[in-house]
């Protein structure tokens, strides 16, 4: 049950991510709905996954994989937008 | 609830597919990948938890380290400028 309700929560979060991605208007708007999105989406899918199916039957790898999105998310993100500027782009105003 | 929950994946997958087709700048299809990568690599992973198919979870942990490197590759390229 909790699972579920994990599982659902983070599919929200991820199609919440997305459509931020298409409403925005300039890379850093888009990679701030996709990066904290994807990383919070993604987080709340494995975890219900692991407590909606147990421990047995998904093993130790759904955790290497929480760890592995939870610290290369931030990465990436930084990585896009690092480049984004430094080859001039910049947000727009207003 | 394995038919739903990878239906639903495949539907928030849409949103970062038209974001990659229309980007103007490379850094929208870039945002695109990202979020594409991070999508399939839990749709494997949900298919392997559900069907007990413990290989997927490994061939789901190589996709998202590869598709880590790739959006990191691109981004450093794109910084420097070369096409």
């Amino acid at each position: 049950m909790i699972g579920t309700v994990l599982i659902g929560v983070g599919l929200g979060l991820l199609l919440l991510g997305g459509l931020g991605t298409l409403r925005f208007r300039d890379p850093y708007a888009r990679l701030q709905a996709s990066g904290v999105g994807d990383i919070g989406g993604a987080v709340l899918v494995l975890v219900g996954l692991v407590v909606h199916l147990g421990w047995e039957a998904t093993g130790g790898i759904l955790v290497v994989l929480i760890l592995f999105v939870v610290f290369t998310g931030p990465l990436s993100t930084h990585a896009i937008a690092k480049a984004a500027f430094m080859r001039g782009e910049r947000p727009k105003e207003k | 609830m394995r038919t739903y929950v990878i239906a639903a994946l495949c539907l928030t997958a849409v949103p970062p597919l038209v974001r990659l087709w229309v980007g103007p700048t490379l850094w929208d299809r870039l945002i695109g990948a990202a979020s594409l990568n991070v999508r399939v690599a839990l749709a494997l992973a949900a298919e392997a938890a559900f069907t007990g198919h413990g290989i997927l979870l490994d061939v789901a942990l190589a996709y998202a380290i590869l598709g880590f490197l790739g959006t990191v590759l691109v981004a450093r390229f794109g910084e420097r400028g070369e096409r």
